[in-house]
């Protein structure tokens, strides 16, 4: 039973998933943002404490996503106007 | 750090720049870093792990029409990959549209963070400590 469970999971690695072109998808950059802050800071840190850590990375995080989400407004922005 | 020979010198940079890229985090492993070790093998790991899953196993194609970049930043990830790319070589996994897009990107991101992890533990190796931003 482990050995069939063990193949059904790997079966699942040869077929893409759905993912549909929305607004959602979006979110798909979270987990990708999450491991650019965790590995730099890792990287990054002189004196490695947990709390320090997880600070470090949680504003790093949070820096990243700011930048994106005021990119994508003024992306917007600009395409609204030349299109208006 | 103890004051090492320069022969031995250069083994632990070429056996902590192997283990870096054979396993993520591992250079750091050896060199006592252990909770860095622990946290960029599990992130880089789980990265790769999602591309792969998003957009299958087809994601990793060094031989087919792929763009350059995207095949030297999958190439930076552990060497499971050369092994993935020589079982899907032919296009036996075709994969299209978004789960493509998403896939490469999360491979490529992961590869790029292993090359980072085997830059600075190379430096700190050298170094004998981490140089933060701007040094």
């Amino acid at each position: 039973m482990p050995i069939t469970n063990t193949f059904i999971i790997l079966a699942t690695f040869t077929s893409p998933e759905q993912i549909c072109p929305n607004p959602q998808a979006m979110l798909w950059l979270l987990p990708l943002t999450a491991a650019i802050a965790l590995v730099y800071k890792a990287t990054k840190m002189p004196k490695f404490t947990t709390g320090a850590f997880l600070k470090e990375a949680a504003i790093l995080f949070g820096s990243i996503v700011a930048f994106l989400i005021i990119t994508a407004w003024v992306l917007f922005t600009l395409a609204w106007l030349i299109s208006m | 750090m103890a004051r090492l020979s320069k022969q031995n010198h250069i083994q632990l940079l070429l056996t902590v720049g192997l283990l870096s890229w054979l396993l993520p985090g591992a250079g750091y492993f050896v060199l006592e870093e252990k909770k860095r070790a622990i946290i960029i093998f599990v992130t880089i790991t789980l990265t790769l792990c999602t591309g792969l899953y998003v957009g299958s196993i087809g994601i990793i194609d060094l031989v087919g029409p792929v763009p350059l970049y995207v095949k030297v930043a999958q190439v930076m990830n552990p060497p499971i990959v050369l092994a993935i790319s020589h079982y899907t070589a032919g296009g036996g996994y075709p994969v299209y549209g978004w789960p493509n897009e998403i896939g490469q990107i999360y491979t490529m991101v992961s590869g790029l963070l292993n090359l980072l992890c085997i830059v600075n533990v190379l430096s700190l190796a050298y170094l004998g400590k981490i140089t933060q931003e701007g040094e």
